[in-house]
């Protein structure tokens, strides 16, 4: 085998315990069948916030000579697996740092793997997922994506099912004994090994052609040389902004040009107009000033610049009027305001309608903590309906 | 208190009798700073002690701000050039170390900030004592960095420093270097002159559009990934090496202005028929000059070559000028524990700047004068003999020597 | 000193400025509250302004070259700095315009920095720019109560007991942090007679945020305001109950809102009800059991958070400003 390169793309902070925890363990269970590895971070991305994307990496060889050899670019120019631990960074994967946007099989190499722990079905993941230049297969761990925060773990077996799933696409990184054998290790629950098997009996594989897949070019940037840099560090300010869509009335801000929000929501905002009471707080309490307001006062959520953290829909005093749904229920980020205006009253409250209820099939979402004991009694719940 | 006789509104060159701060403070009135911050630490204060009678007496029309400490006495100017304010400041040793963070970022912004360091040795022990190191800390940084000898070349050191940093193919700040009792402390008769005529060699300090101000709305700063630093650097760089000909520009209008015409990197002594010469930088030239003079007295031929600029480095100055001779002994008033040869701070960089030569001379290493103990004439011609004899007998084993210092 | 711009109080939500000079395009945690007090700050202190942002989130996380989230003109400033550089920039601008070297307008200099560059680093330079009355300037100072930007770090106000990187829960110390949150406001007030505004605001009372930015700018001279503003990341709570959390944090006593102008002190918003007995206050432990940061609490911890706080309304002289007994010893 030679080397093994695992890339572990995930929701920073959210989902940075568990990365790490499946970094660690494919290298112990590498370990059971004589090779060696290492696990690391990419600085880029550090320090993590909350639910921007995020990589981790393990590498592993039969050899120190070997590994040394992988290790000498330090983000590999290529990987066996990627693994995707939230299926709404199958859009793609926009660091904090300027990195642009990199699709998310963009490192998996000609018949490597990538793996997405989804609910979702293999057809919505590959039209969302950029086309790469060779077929590489596709592998659906079924669940919830599993979230929590940066002190409290979510313990609900994501990290050894992925292990488990991670032996099945990748005979040659490890055996799903040797992963049985380091989560007994490891974790010291037989349940948890009870939970990597059956991952690993689970696991869906569809083999993606190179022509499947988003055809969109993901958003990239020019490198400007130095003569070309203005001197003193310095940057143009961002430029005043002005009515509704260049119009007298309402306002929409000028944005950053450069730094979009493709990648960093897991949820959208989906407003009602015809409900919304125009109250303003959803536009005065978003941290990252989202909403363009519309001549007749109505609030747009500008989806370019929504980071999705829910905060409208909580400060929200009609009910239903914002709802956070699921960004995997989107293909576009065109103005919900303008899809209200061009469908009408009926058939906007259809579409409202009916990402609301698919909403619903997602369950209920936690992005971190909520309150003390919040964790234990929902895994229970789980456990019980296992059962 | 003596009172200082009135400055801002004479047109006409006079002699006055003052010491290098002084003078520093003269060059303050005379290029109309703006702001300039305060912070006391030996010896360079008594340039702030000068500045903030010349504001009291109302000579110098500047905000004068004493601040809580070196490191927010350089944030302040750094801040005040961003807007578009010829600035100036300073420190000695360790207080020069505390600004430290704000020093580096002053020269990555490309803000010209000109500085006196009166230098002094760094703690611990806390002496008061002239030494290089405070200064030449920031020899990597982006900062012009230059010694003056008399309080005459402070005063017109000065001047230039803030047209060549201001102007905007540099954009670099500026450190004086003035050694700390023996120039800081000692007064001169300096010629200073009008004020029309300062007007005339510096232009107003316009930073176009890098300023800061809702006219010119921009973002200084922001921070940085790996694909982008590099390149950011290499601007620094290249505005250092550009530096090096607008410094002689500067200095060729100078005498034209002002009537003293220099070299502007290099001050030679005594070189013409010399076949061995030691180099230093700062005061040592007053012992050195003397003792050249009684040796050659005795036959000997011998010169001194004192470096004026080491920020940007002279290099091929001085590699026209040291190829000319047997043996270069160097003196640094400096130290840098566990260099190469264990020499000081300007004798590796000699030694760098040499090396690409095919006819290179003997260099040997000197420490001396550190915590401002006194480079006397006999401990030159000391220096002096031992270069030579090292050149003399070939020995390579002890390249660097340690001058007065009790065994 | 120079005039000062003309900035009216913004009567109810319905008249906030539309206007941003902080916009979308910064790269902030999903509900951070400090990107949200910045932009709330930079809409009250509008277009002619300058800011200074010292090293922290709101730096790393705001702003990536060769991009800006910044409209007005913004520069960086070091970590301990906001202090020297709003005093340096304002005194740049005093002079160029008394020399009439460029045009005489009033500008505001908000220099902006977090706890760690403002109650740790950074105090001895804001104490100074407090004194130095020739000069208008505001120190705005967001709280989110650890050295959030370099990975959760313990910070001079980070509260008691609570899980950072440096103050890690673990077998045989529980509570890594045992110091108390400083009391910086309360602090700059007493200690800078001649400051004629001192306030703390929060995130979740955005109206009250905003007045108090054109309180600061339109009194003149230095002016500080401290905002607390909860952190989804270093608190750990999901995101969408960012105002909520700020709501509890004074709801609850811990965070108190008050302003102190020309040395008259001024409790604020709920604040004000829970001192004059109008409202209860609710139990920290509503306000603590909502983030992962106290997970590891037992219920004696969440006693002994609810006694200081319990102490400091009942004995201090003036609630969350003055912690000293209400009895003098003469």
């Amino acid at each position: 085998m030679a080397t093994v390169a695992v890339e572990v793309v995930y929701r920073g902070v959210f989902q940075k315990s568990l990365a790490k925890e499946i970094c660690r363990g494919i290298v112990f269970a590498a370990r059971k069948e004589g090779r060696i590895g290492t696990a690391f971070g990419r600085y880029g991305d550090s320090p993590e916030r909350n639910g921007i994307p995020a990589k981790q990496y393990a590498v592993v060889a039969d050899g120190e000579e070997e590994l040394e050899a992988s290790l000498s670019q330090y983000e590999p120019a290529e990987v066996d697996v990627t693994i995707a631990l939230d299926d709404t960074l199958c859009k793609g994967v926009e660091s904090w740092a300027w990195y642009g946007l990199q699709p998310v099989n963009k490192l998996v190499k000609e018949n490597g793997t990538l793996i997405v722990t989804s609910v979702q079905s293999p057809e919505d993941l590959v039209r969302s997922i950029h086309r790469n230049g060779v077929p590489y297969n596709l592998a659906i761990l079924r669940g919830q994506p599993s979230f929590s925060g940066l002190w409290v773990y979510r313990d609900d077996h994501t990290d050894v099912r992925v292990l488990g799933a991670l032996s099945k696409s990748c005979p040659q990184l490890f055996s799903l004994a040797s992963v049985e054998e380091t989560v007994k290790e490891q974790w010291r629950s037989d349940l948890k090994v009870a939970s990597a098997r059956r991952a690993y009996e689970r696991l869906m594989t569809r083999l993606v052609e190179p022509g499947e897949g988003n055809p969109e070019e993901a958003y990239s940037y020019h490198l400007l040389p130095w003569q070309e840099m203005r001197e003193g560090v310095v940057v143009p300010a961002v430029p005043k902004g002005n009515g509704f869509r260049g119009g007298d009335k309402g306002f929409e801000p000028a944005r950053n040009p450069h730094f979009k929000k493709f990648a960093t929501r897991s949820m959208r905002p989906v407003v009602n107009f015809d409900t919304c009471a125009k109250c303003s707080l959803c536009w005065l309490h978003c941290p990252d000033g989202c909403f363009d307001i519309t001549p007749e006062g109505l609030y747009d959520a500008n989806i370019n610049a929504c980071c999705g953290c829910g905060i409208c829909e909580e400060v929200c005093p009609v009910k239903g009027a914002i709802t956070m749904v699921n960004e995997a229920l989107f293909t576009e980020n065109g103005s919900q305001y303008e899809l209200w205006k061009a469908q009408g009253k009926e058939g906007y409250q259809t579409w409202v309608g009916e990402k609301v209820t698919a909403q619903k099939g997602f369950g209920q979402w936690s992005h971190g903590y909520h309150h003390k004991g919040q964790y234990e009694t929902e895994l229970a719940l789980a456990s019980k309906e296992a059962q | 208190m003596t009172t200082l006789p009135a400055l801002g509104g004479i047109q006409v060159e006079r002699d006055e009798l003052i010491s290098g701060s002084e003078a520093i403070a003269r060059a303050c009135v005379l290029a109309d700073v703006d702001v300039i911050t305060a912070y006391p630490i030996r010896p360079y204060d008594t340039v702030m002690q000068y500045v903030a009678r010349l504001i009291a007496n109302g000579e110098l029309d500047c905000e004068f701000i004493v601040a809580d400490s070196e490191h927010s006495q350089f944030e302040m100017v750094k801040h005040a050039s961003a807007v578009g304010a010829r600035v100036f400041v300073g420190s000695s040793g360790v207080g020069w170390f505390y600004a430290f963070e704000a020093i580096t970022v002053t020269a990555g912004l490309r803000l010209p900030v000109v500085a006196m360091v009166g230098n002094r040795a760094l703690d611990d022990p806390g002496a008061f004592g002239v030494e290089h190191n405070d200064a030449l800390a920031v020899r990597d940084l982006g900062w012009l960095l230059t010694w003056v000898d008399t309080a005459q070349e402070a005063l017109d050191t000065a001047l230039i420093a803030w047209r060549v940093a201001e102007d905007p193919r540099v954009f670099l700040p500026c450190a004086i270097s003035a050694d700390g009792a023996f120039l800081t402390h000692s007064q001169q008769i300096v010629k200073v002159p009008g004020k029309k005529l300062v007007q005339q060699f510096i232009p107003p300090y316009n930073r176009g559009n890098l300023v800061l101000h809702p006219d010119n709305p921009i973002t200084i700063a922001p921070q940085v990934n790996e694909d982008w630093l590099m390149e950011i650097r290499k601007q620094t760089d290249e505005a250092m090496r550009r530096a090096k000909g607008v410094l002689a520009e500067a200095y060729q209008e100078f005498g034209d202005i002002f009537g003293r015409r220099r070299d502007p990197f290099i001050e030679e002594y005594e070189t013409d028929d010399a076949e061995l010469v030691l180099v230093g930088m700062g005061t040592l030239a007053m012992p050195v000059k003397v003792a050249v003079r009684k040796l050659r007295e005795q036959g000997q031929k011998v010169g001194f070559i004192r470096v004026k600029w080491f920020r940007p480095f002279p290099t091929q100055e001085l590699q026209q000028s040291l190829s000319r001779f047997k043996a270069v002994g160097v003196v640094d008033r400096d130290f840098s524990m566990g260099s190469p040869s264990y020499g000081g701070v300007l004798f590796n960089e000699i030694r760098s700047a040499l090396y690409p030569l095919p006819q290179r001379p003997a260099v040997v290493g000197f420490i001396a004068g550190l915590g401002g103990r006194e480079i006397r004439v006999p401990d030159v011609s000391n220096m002096i003999d031992m270069t030579r004899k090292t050149v003399e007998e070939g020995r390579t084993d002890q390249q660097t020597h340690w001058i007065g210092v009790r065994e | 000193m120079t005039t000062l711009q003309s900035l009216s109080q913004i009567r109810g939500v319905k008249n906030v400025p539309w206007d941003e000079y902080y916009t979308s395009g910064h790269r902030t945690c999903q509900g951070c509250e400090s990107a949200l007090a910045l932009r709330l700050m930079a809409k009250a202190a509008g277009p002619r302004t300058i800011v200074l942002g010292s090293t922290g989130c709101m730096y790393v996380a705001n702003t990536t070259y060769y991009t800006t989230p910044w409209v007005v003109p913004w520069m960086h400033t070091q970590l301990g700095s906001a202090g020297s550089a709003a005093t340096g920039t304002a005194a740049g601008l005093k002079a160029l315009m008394r020399k009439e070297k460029i045009k005489e307008e009033p500008i505001n200099v908000i220099a902006v920095c977090g706890d760690g560059g403002g109650a740790d680093m950074g105090l001895s330079a804001i104490s100074a720019a407090l004194t130095q009355t020739e000069y208008n300037l505001l120190i705005f100072l967001y709280d989110n109560e650890s050295y959030a930007n370099t990975d959760i770090q313990v910070s001079g106000t980070s509260p008691w007991g609570a899980n950072t990187t440096f103050s890690p829960p673990g077998r045989v110390h529980r509570i890594m942090n045992r110091r108390w949150k400083k009391n910086v406001a309360g602090m700059l007030a007493t200690g800078h007679p001649e400051c004629r505004y001192v306030a703390t605001t929060c995130t979740s009372y955005p109206l009250d945020l905003q007045n108090k930015v054109r309180k600061a700018l339109t009194t003149g001279g230095p002016t500080f305001i401290h905002t607390l503003d909860p952190c989804p990341k270093g608190w750990d709570y999901d995101p969408r109950y960012s105002h909520e959390l700020g709501e509890l944090a004074v709801e609850t006593g811990m965070w108190v809102l008050y302003e102190v102008q020309d040395s008259k002190l001024t409790l604020n918003g709920p604040s004000k009800a829970l001192a004059n007995g109008t409202k209860q206050r609710k139990p920290v432990e509503e306000y603590l059991m909502r983030q992962g940061r106290f997970a590891h609490f037992t219920p004696e911890d969440t006693s002994y958070v609810q006694r200081k706080i319990d102490d400091m309304w009942t004995k201090w002289w003036v609630p969350g400003v003055i912690p000293f007994q209400n009895e003098v010893v003469t």
